[in-house]
Formats: C-alpha cells, structure tokens, sequence
C-alpha cells in the first residue's frame, strides 16, 4: 500500500539514479557515490531487449546515513558530463533493472 | 482544549516572531526590534517562561544574529527589570550546564552574549569582567592538560571584539591586568602539536599559526586600535536614549567546573592562509592576517557552513549573500574558508564530497567570477605543493578530479608543464599523475587522453586491462595453464564450485612460474590458476567480478584458509589487475567484507615486496584506510551491540524487581548470550590491536631502513619519499598502544607520535 511505501522509502538505504549517459560504466557510478559513503551494490539499468545499459541504475549503501549524503552532496552534479538524478527508493527486486527499450 | 489550542497558537506564534527578527524585510530593523519588544512586553505576564527560553535557545544556535538578540533582552530589561534579571540568570543556568558537560561553542556563544549585555545596559561591566578573570584563572591551575585552558582563554578573547571597548571605558587598569596573564599565558604554550597540524611545513609566503596565537594577535591588533572595529553590527546603538536609562544586573559568580578525566577539550587548530591582499582584486582590500574583521568574518563564514552543510545549494546561496561592509573580497573569503575546513588536520569537519559539491553550486551562483577565483587558488596550491602535507595532497587531489570532472575536464594543462620535466616523485609531478588517474575513474581512457596536451603523456594512467597469463604467450610452459583452461572452460558452461574444485585437486604445489613451493600452510599454484581465471572470466565490470566471486565463494574460503593463502590470494589480485587500481581497491573490500581476507593479511600484503613499488601510490593507501575503518567500524559494531543487550538485561532486571511481568516477546539477551558477545568482541579488539601493530611495526621498519640508508650513503633523509611515509603514520597513530614507541626507535619516528600525543595534553 502507499503508506507501507512511504514508510519504506524513509528507512531505504537504496537511491534511483537517473539520466545517466549509455557509456557511463558500473565503475564511473562506483567511483562518483563512493565518495558520498560505503557502496554495498550496484544494479546497472539494462535494455530490455539488447541487455545492455540504458541511462540508470540502483545504488544501494550498507547505511542509510551514507545514502542521505548521496542525495544531498550528488543529486544535480555532474558524471560524464551529464546532470545526475537521484531519488529514493524501496529498494532493488529482481526483474526491475530492464528498462524501456 | 480550546484555550490549549490557542495557548500553542500564541507560543508558536512568539517563536516565530523571535526567531525571525533580523531576517530580510521591508521596514528597518530597528523599527522591527522595537515592535517585537512591545509585544513581548504586553505578552511577559503570561509567556514570561516560554519567551525567555526561546531567547536562550537562540543565543546559541543564531549567534550571527547576537548583537539582534542582545538588543532585544536589552529592550526588554529597559522596560521590565525584573524579567531582564531573570533572563540573565537562566542564561547563566545554561552556561553552567554546558561548562560542566563541555559544550565548548555553546558555552563560548554564551559568554560571548553575556559580554554583549554590557553594551545593552543589561550587566556590569565589573560583573563581566569579573568572569573574565575567573576563566583566565583557569591557566594558573596546576596538572592540567593545555587544552582546558586554552578552551577558557579562547572564550575570553573571542568575547572581547564585542565588548573589548565598553571594558577599556570603564574598567581599563583591570582590563590590562587581565591581558597581561593572557599575554604570559601565551608566551609559555608548548606547541608541539603544531608540525602535526600545519597544511604547510613553511611559513612562507604565509606564517601558519597557531589559533590562539593568532587570535592573541588579532585582539593585540584590536586593542592598539583602541577597541575599535568595523565589522560588528551593533543595533542597540540606536536605541541608546532608552537603553542608558535601564538599570543593569550584576552577574552572579561563574567558576570554571574543576577539571576531571572525563572531560574532552577541543583539539588546537593551526590557522589555514592561502590568499593575502596581493592576490585579490585592485578594488577589494582584503584585511591582513592579524586584522580583527578576518577573524570576525572568518568565523561567521565558518557559522553560514555550519549551518547549512545538509544543503549544499542553500549553503553556497547563504555564503555569497554574508552581508559584508566595504569592499571586502568575499568570494576569496569563502574560497580560503573552504579550503582551510577541506584541509584541517586531522580530519575535515564535514564530508570531503560537501566541500566539492558546493564549491561547485558557488560557482553555479556567481558564474563570472568564483570559477576564475577557484582556477587561482587551485594554481596557487599547486605551486606550493612541495610543502603541503601528504594527507591535504591527497585531498587537493580528490576535489581537484571531481571538480574537473564536473567542468568538462578542462583545465590549462600547458601551464603545469614544468612536470614533464621533474622527478617522478616529485610532489608536482606525483599530484598531476595521481589527479589524472582519479579523473580516469570518473571519466574513461581515451576522454583523458584527449583532454591533456601530448608532452603529458608520461602522466597518462595506463589503459586499465586484466593480465592473464594463461592466454599469453609462452603459457604453454606453465605448470598450471592445462588447468586453467579446463577451469575456464568449466566456469563457461555453468560448473558447480565442487567441479571447479576437482579440476585443480591434482596440481602440485609449486608457484605458477614452477618453482617449488616448501611451506605447506598454502598452495600458490591453485590460487593462481583459480583466482586469476576467475577474475578474467569475470573482469567485464565489477558486478560480474562480484557474481564470479559470490558463486564461488567455497573455493575462495577453502583455499585461503591461512594468512599465506589471503596475502597469495591479494598477490594474484594484483598481478591480474595492476592497471586497474579501482578495481584492486573494490575487490579487496569486498574480500574484506565477506570475510575471505583477515583485515591483519591485507596489511601485510601492503608492506610486502611485491607492493613496494607501488607504495607511494594513493591508491595503497585508500585500500589500507579502507581495511582500517572497516576493521574499527566491525569492533564498534560489536560494541555496541553488548551495550545493548547489557542495557536490556538490566532493564529487565530491574523490572521484576518491582514486580512487573517480563513479556516473552521483549527477547531480553540472557547472561550466557552477553558472555558470548563479549568474547567476540574481544577477539575483535584483539585482531585491531594486532592490525595496528603490523602496520607501526612495519612503518618503522620502512623508515629505519630508509634513514639508515640515507646516512651510509651520506644523503640527506628528508626526501620526498620520506616525508610522503614520515606523514603518512600520522594518521594512524590515533589508536596506537604506547607499548610500540620503545626508546630505541629512530628519533625521527618517536617524533611524530609524539607530536600527536600533544594534540590532546
């Protein structure tokens, strides 16, 4: 339900990043939210039909304190030379990192 | 429940007003002060308690607006005495409270506001005075750590911009007395903390000094100026018609608490200088060094930080709108500010990524000018790298790639070319290599290629490439390349951990070039053949090196049982991926963290022969701070974990000493529950004592040699290298046990430990 989402999302430890170029690789993304705090897992957005990456991902903390500091100190900086976008989420379940094709 | 309602409605509606006095607004602010002290005025009868608390409240966490505030209580006390005296002594409460609990910057805003009572005609001045003395005292105690009364002579000239003047009216000959002590005081500090500290080990262009030095010779500088200063807004010296009628309070005796071991002081600082008026722009005066308004608007810019460090943009907004008088360079201000807080020893206040990211808003806010004013600064840091210490070299390297990375990389390389010609570990030349291989993270190899002129192309990482050795020519010499392939093949069409396993059961122990292997604890051939294969097969990105790892998690573990397996396993590592230092620092948290290398294996791996030529590397060290925190992180988390259960129990305890029922779903740990957390925790701490005595042992077996080299080649020691190492222990001396430093250690060394004792004596 809604409220359940809600309240999921204010203990996530997991953001959504989004309008990330097609060749930005797993280990660009790595190296930009680490400086924000500990990187537990990485799940790269992939075309539904090429698997290939298509401009977001899930990025998951071991804290949500290291999480906030994404949000706060990334979102609307620059990887590649492209504005970054981060939100929260609930959190990775499998199946949802094939995007629109 | 209506008059409740509206109880709360009027109480919310007097913070609202208090709190957003001296904000933005249409009328003056003068006209605003007189308002609101009317209608606090006609609320006193009923709201006396709940106003006077919101004014102590911020006292403390609005001190920029501390001159609006002390206005107001001084209005108030002109027209309700009593109510003026009552605020006072619930100021007073609150101070007390914070003495005794060391809530240092609480304490100092407190008797900073006190002090500016004088001005309003609220106290006096003897009063204050009198408290000044009482602090100054504090420096005449005997067994005390510096740091306490450093703390109380801070407070006391902190304070003295506010009130310096009104003292120096009216009670000049006991104002002088109490500068004498300080100035005696000051004269007879140890300062050995300084070289741990200091951002630069010269003091040219800029002497580094030390805080209360400097602020000694700011307030020096204030008082040849006979106490007065420009920078201050002081509202109440409009209203002094009504305020000189008002009857003043006297304060009541403030003694310092006495000193105990609990009690943690600050650590000392060394004041940061980048700019001088030489560096800013000709219509701009930038005040000198031991100018009261640097300090003044130093300290309020450090304040804007303070408060808005959760939102980078509201932060940069807050900054560039500081109302300064005249012609004050503020931009430089803030830049230097910035800088000092990403540089201060040993740690920065806030995250390294806050400073980066709103340097970056700051110059999204003032295009036209903050980018050039931060290409200046990173110039001048730049050429003054030779004498910045290590620790700040890396952090300029950090921000400097991040910030080039969100500006396109570009940046007038040709301008540090006299790189190309300098020793390679030379500080300039080590900062441009280490900086393009940070930007090589957040970029990709042929963007990095493209973005430096061609004479920097000894700078250039390398393309990062896993080395395989089983594929390259003369594999087929190799005692472990039949196996390999088969594992390869294996792994390809989908085995089981056993079958992989079996492929290798038969392999000798012998080391991967066929040499044998004597110490039976581990196999280096089947490492190597295993972890290399693997780490090929699953080099295409981190989750796929991840998913290789994870699936084959029972070879790893069972081939790494001993601490020769892991630093043979770290070997392979790096001999799979020596191009690819991001990678070395992923794959080596990640073994960490699944607990397939003990913290201790990765040390000495890190001291081995094998890293020594990447020793100077930041990367090295990112992997070694990585295995630090992670290893105190685990014993805190261990830690607290027994506190916890401890609390539970006892509180259960005391439960059903009073006879309440203990419900079955309030799991309460159990005596033999806590006993075996103990004992965990205790390895744990066990395992980080023995860490850190790897590491120091190791260190100073590094430095020693290195030393005695230096003299039986009749060389100076203080190298490059040797400075890079000699600053590098400074980090870690923070948990060492003193059992280490026995006399017979190098002078050199025994230096640095104890510069970092002194930090907290």
């Amino acid at each position: 339900s809604r409220t359940e989402q809600e309240r999921a999302l204010l203990k996530s430890t997991t953001l959504y990043v989004g309008n990330l170029s097609f060749y930005t690789s797993e280990e660009q993304i790595h190296e930009l939210f680490s400086r924000a705090g500990d990187v537990k897992r990485i799940v790269m957005g992939l075309d539904k039909v090429k698997k290939t990456p298509c401009g977001f991902c899930f990025m998951e903390y071991y804290t949500r304190a290291d999480a906030e500091n994404a949000m706060r100190y990334i979102n609307g900086t620059r990887l590649d030379d492209r504005i970054v976008r981060t939100d929260w989420d609930a959190g990775f379940k499998e199946g949802r990192q094939f995007g629109r094709g | 429940k209506r008059r409740r309602t509206e109880v709360v409605d009027i109480e919310d509606r007097l913070e609202s007003l208090i709190t957003r006095v001296g904000e933005k607004s249409t009328s003056s602010l003068e006209s605003n002060l007189e308002g609101l002290a009317s209608v606090l005025e006609a609320d006193l009868p009923n709201y006396k308690v709940k106003i006077m608390r919101i004014l102590c409240q911020c006292v403390v966490s609005m001190p920029e607006k501390l001159t609006v505030y002390t206005t107001l209580v001084g209005l108030l006390n002109a027209k309700n005495y009593t109510c003026g005296g009552e605020f006072v002594e619930m100021l007073v409460r609150n101070l007390k409270e914070s003495l005794k609990t060391g809530q240092w910057e609480e304490a100092r805003m407190m008797v900073r506001f006190l002090s500016d009572l004088v001005n309003c005609h609220v106290l006096v001045a003897a009063s204050v005075l009198q408290m000044f003395d009482n602090f100054i005292e504090v420096t005449l105690e005997d067994n005390i750590p510096q740091v306490r009364s450093d703390v109380y002579v801070y407070m006391v000239l902190s304070s003295l911009p506010w009130v310096g003047r009104e003292l120096f009216e009216k009670k000049e000959a006991e104002l002088n007395k109490l500068l004498d002590t300080v100035d005696s005081y000051i004269s007879k500090r140890q300062k050995i903390h300084m070289p741990a500290l200091r951002v630069w080990n010269v003091d040219e262009p800029h002497p580094q000094e030390e805080y209360l030095d400097c602020m000694w010779a700011q307030i020096r500088n204030l008082r040849n100026s006979k106490w007065l200063e420009k920078q201050i807004l002081r509202p109440y010296l409009a209203f002094d018609s009504v305020l000189c009628d008002a009857l003043q309070h006297t304060l009541p005796q403030i003694i310092p608490p006495s000193h105990n071991e609990e009690m943690v002081y600050p650590i000392p600082r060394v004041i940061f200088r980048l700019f001088d008026y030489t560096d800013v722009p000709e219509d701009t005066v930038l005040p000198g060094s031991h100018a009261i308004e640097r300090y003044l608007i130093e300290e309020q810019i450090d304040r804007i930080i303070h408060t808005n460090h959760f939102e980078r943009k509201d932060c940069a907004a807050a900054l560039l709108s500081y109302p300064v008088k005249n012609k004050l360079p503020l931009n430089y201000m803030v830049v230097e500010v910035m800088f000092s807080q990403l540089f201060q020893l040993p740690c920065a206040p806030y995250l390294e990524l806050f400073y980066g990211s709103t340097l970056i808003e700051l110059c999204k806010l003032q295009p036209s000018s903050m980018p050039q004013v931060l290409a200046q600064a990173s110039e001048m840091l730049f050429e003054r790298i030779d004498h910045m210490h290590t620790i700040c070299i890396e952090r300029f390297v950090n921000w400097f790639s991040y910030h080039l990375s969100n500006f396109q990389l570009r940046w007038s390389w040709e301008d540090w070319s006299e790189v190309t010609s300098m020793d390679s570990e030379a500080p300039k030349a080590k900062f441009v290599r280490e900086v393009l291989l940070k930007c090589l993270r957040l970029s990709y190899h042929q963007r990095i290629v493209e973005s430096v002129p061609e004479s920097f192309a000894a700078f250039l990482p390398i393309k990062p490439a896993p080395q395989y050795k089983y594929e390259q020519e003369g594999a087929g010499s190799l005692p472990g390349t039949t196996a390999a392939h088969a594992l390869m093949n294996a792994i390809k069409s989908k085995c089981t951990p056993d079958e992989a396993a079996q492929l290798l059961r038969d392999l000798p122990n012998k080391f991967p070039n066929g040499d044998e292997n004597d110490n039976p604890s581990y196999h280096p051939l089947k490492i190597d053949v295993f972890v290399s294969t693997l780490l090929y097969l699953g080099s295409k990105s981190f989750s796929h090196s991840f998913a290789a790892m994870a699936k084959f998690y029972p070879n790893l573990k069972s081939l790494t049982e001993t601490e020769e397996a892991q630093i043979y396993l770290l070997k392979t590592i790096y001999n799979t991926w020596s191009t690819h230092q991001q990678r070395m620092v992923v794959l080596v948290d990640k073994l960490l963290r699944t607990e397939v290398v003990q913290c201790q294996a990765v040390a000495n791996w890190i001291f081995s022969e094998q890293m020594q030529r990447d020793f100077t590397s930041m990367y090295v060290w990112e992997i070694l701070h990585g295995t630090i925190k992670k290893m105190t992180k685990h014993v805190d988390q261990l830690q607290s974990e027994v506190d916890e259960a401890r609390d539970k129990l006892d509180a259960a305890k005391r439960k059903e000493a009073d006879g309440m029922e203990i419900f079955s779903d309030e799991e309460v740990p159990t005596e033999e529950m806590i006993e075996r957390m103990e004992e965990k925790l205790e390895t744990a701490t066990s395992q980080q004592k023995n860490l850190f005595l790897i590491i120091f042992q190791r260190f100073i077996i590094v430095l020693t040699e290195h030393l005695a080299r230096c003299e039986s080649a009749g060389i100076d020691y203080n190298t490059t290298w040797y400075k890079w190492h000699h600053q590098l222990v400074f980090r870690y001396i923070n948990t060492l046990e003193s059992l280490l430093f026995t006399s017979d250690i190098d002078i050199h060394i025994l230096e640095v430990f104890q510069q970092f004792c002194a930090l907290r004596s």
